[in-house]
This record gives C-alpha cells, structure tokens and sequence, in this order.
C-alpha cells in the first residue's frame, strides 16, 4: 500500500496517544468508517463530545487520513498483515492496530460491494415488462387479426440520471427468437462459471 | 359486406370500359405499383399520348382502380362482395373478370402495404451478446464480475437503431423467465378462447 505524505502523517498524529486518547481514537476510527459506507452520513459527526479537546485542523486531517487508508486497503483487497504492517510503520502500537483490523475485517464486504460499484457501465437492465395484445384493425387495414407484444426493458444509468425505457413491439416468432438468443447467453455463462 | 361508390367514382372508373382489357390489365398493374413507390404522373401523360386522351382522363382511371383495390383490400371483402360492388357499374362480363382477378392478384400485397401506415413504435429486429467478465476498476482490485452485454437491434420506419445494454446474470434468468411466462400466454385457454372467436 503506498499513500500520500499527507495520509502518512495524519496517520502518524492518529497514532500518537498524546493527541488522541483511546476513546478517541476510537471514535475517530468509527466516524471514518461510518462516513464511508453511510450513505446517509452527508455531514461527518466529528463533533463528539470526546473529540472536542482536539483542534478541528488535526480532526479533518486524520480523519481523511483514516477514511483514505481504508479505501486504499479495500481497493487493493489488503489482508491483515499488509495493514498491519503499514500501521506499525505508521508508529501504531499493537492495540490500535488490532482495533483498525477488527474494524475493518466488520467492514470489508460492505466496503468492495460500495467499491465495485463505483464506474461507468453501459445501460444496465434492470427489469423487462411486458404485454399482450390483439390486434383487430387500424384505421387503414381491417381484420388485421394477429398477436403482438409489446416488451419495456427497464433501463439504469450508472450515473443514476434517469433514462427512458426501451419499448419496442415484436411478434411472436421474435419473440421466442429474442428468448432463445438470451437462453444461449445464460447457458455460456453456466458453462463458464463451471470453468 | 359491398363497396359503396360515389356517383364521381363510378364516373371515373367509367373510362376502363372504353379501353380494351390489355389496358385494364396495364392500369392495374400502374396502380399497384404507384401503391408500391408512390405516383409519377409523367406516366399518366405516356399514357395519355397513347390512347389520345387528356391526361387527366388517365389519371382518373387509375385512381379509380386505386381505390377499388385498396377499400377491397382494407375490408378484406369476399370475391362475392367484390364482384357484386363493380356489378353496380355496368361494365361487361369480360371487364368484371379481370377487376376481380386484379383484386385477388394483388390483395395480400396491398394489405401489407397498408399495414405499414399503422402507428408504430420500434419492433425487434434481432439481438447480439457477449459475456464480459470485469476482473479490476479504477476503484476496486482483483474482482470477478460476469455480465452479459447485449446489442439490441431495433427498426423504426425503416431506419435501423442499436441500443447497448447490459445485465447481470440473476437479470438475465429473471428476463428469461418473465419472456417465456409472456410467450406462454398465448397458449392459455384464454388466449384461445378470444383468438377462435374474433373473426
């Protein structure tokens, strides 16, 4: 793991007991993690009443230096010793450490799942309506008589700005050719899984 | 069911009995393909030339066949009807055959053309995949994430368009399965009832 100047002395001051007791250590160390995975965590609760002694310069540097350290370890998928190492160089004594490693083992699915769908992806089907119809007549052919579908792909941006649907009609015959083009897609991918 | 036709119609269609049948035949083929590509009166003017009438004559004429074809071809009427609808204009027996032979010749086509004037939103055309298998991201490492990427091909109007899209692979089943629930549909007893009955 290679961070920032910077991240590395935020971390060292988060290190020192002399600037954070442990009970604020702690609370720090609970706010940088909550502030990344909270989605609801818009304004980061610094001002905790066992944090309050603390300039707020040094609180805003240490705990982007936290919440970065954590990124870059779920970014890299960094086991145990890896973290710890970087710690130690950081000068934490073992307790802190085991406390970080312990927090962020809690975390770490939340943390890839919140990672991974960080990025731009082409529209993303989400769902498929569809419906039935009957066609009788239109106001320039009679007794048209035929079955027909109408399919909507309900369709995500990544950027989550809406966007309109794909509609489109088909016949039956396209239909099944439209099905059976995405059984052979789902069969492959049965296959590949099995690899 | 019989085509109504108005005193203005009988009168232009009246020009097809001063012709012999080889011309009947040659309007009748003129007017599908006007129906086909749209008119061009220069060959109504050809014609014109031709058989030493006024070009408006001509075009009155075809017209007149036009019409008799494509109100026979929209109400689908019977050979029947047809036949007793251009009774009401006193043609020959002769002129009688080929009107309804021309209607019969041509009606599937003409249908299908006026099928095409229906509204209509974008119809499936075909769809391509591709399975993708994203391994890392700017923001996340050593991942392993399938996904199925699909080019849907879509006509409107004559115009193709492409739409890319992608899914997981729990989608895609849940897509599967809801499509062939839709296909399935058209087999139930309901279905069926209404498909026998509406004719």
């Amino acid at each position: 793991m290679e961070l920032s100047e910077y991240v590395q002395s935020g971390l060292q001051i988060l290190a020192d007991s002399g600037c954070f007791s442990p009970s604020a250590y702690t609370v720090l160390l609970q706010t940088a993690f909550q502030s990344l995975l909270n989605a609801q965590a818009d304004q980061v609760a610094l001002d905790h009443p066992v944090l309050k002694h603390i300039d707020p310069t040094v609180l805003k540097h240490c705990h982007a230096a936290a919440a970065t350290c954590i990124l870059e370890a779920g970014k890299h998928k960094a086991d145990k010793s890896t973290i710890s190492t970087y710690l130690e160089d950081c000068k934490f004594d073992r307790e802190r450490i085991e406390q970080f490693c312990t927090e962020y083992q809690k975390n770490k699915d939340t943390l890839e799942i919140i990672l991974g769908s960080i990025g731009r992806c082409p529209l993303h089907v989400t769902d498929v309506s569809w419906r039935l119809e009957y066609q009788i007549k239109t106001n320039q052919l009679h007794k048209t008589y035929r079955p027909a579908y109408l399919v909507t792909l309900n369709v995500e941006n990544s950027d989550s700005r809406s966007h309109p649907d794909v509609s489109f009609s088909c016949t039956m015959e396209q239909l099944q050719d439209l099905v059976g083009k995405l059984k052979d897609a789902a069969k492959s991918l049965e296959r590949a899984s099995q690899m | 069911m019989l085509l109504v036709l108005s005193e203005e119609h009988k009168e232009h269609l009246g020009f097809l009995t001063q012709v012999d049948s080889a011309v009947v035949g040659e309007f009748g083929r003129i007017a599908v393909e006007f129906l086909r590509k749209g008119t061009n009166p220069k060959i109504y003017e050809g014609a014109a030339r031709k058989l030493n009438v006024s070009s408006d004559i001509i075009q009155h004429g075809v017209e007149g066949l036009t019409y008799l074809l494509t109100e026979g071809s929209k109400l689908m009427i019977s050979e029947i009807d047809f036949q007793d609808s251009v009774l009401v204009l006193g043609f020959s027996e002769e002129l009688n055959k080929l009107l309804l032979q021309l209607y019969l010749d041509n009606r599937k086509e003409i249908r299908s053309i006026l099928g095409e004037l229906a509204p209509k939103l974008p119809s499936y055309h075909s769809l391509e995949w591709r399975l993708d298998v994203q391994l890392a991201s700017r923001s996340l490492r050593q991942q392993i994430k399938p996904a199925v990427t699909i080019k849907l091909h879509l006509d409107q109007n004559g115009d193709q368009t492409t739409k890319i899209l992608q899914t997981d692979p729990a989608t895609l089943l849940h897509l599967i399965q809801q499509l062939e629930q839709a296909l399935g549909e058209m087999k139930t007893n309901h279905c069926r009832r209404i498909v026998r009955n509406i004719k």
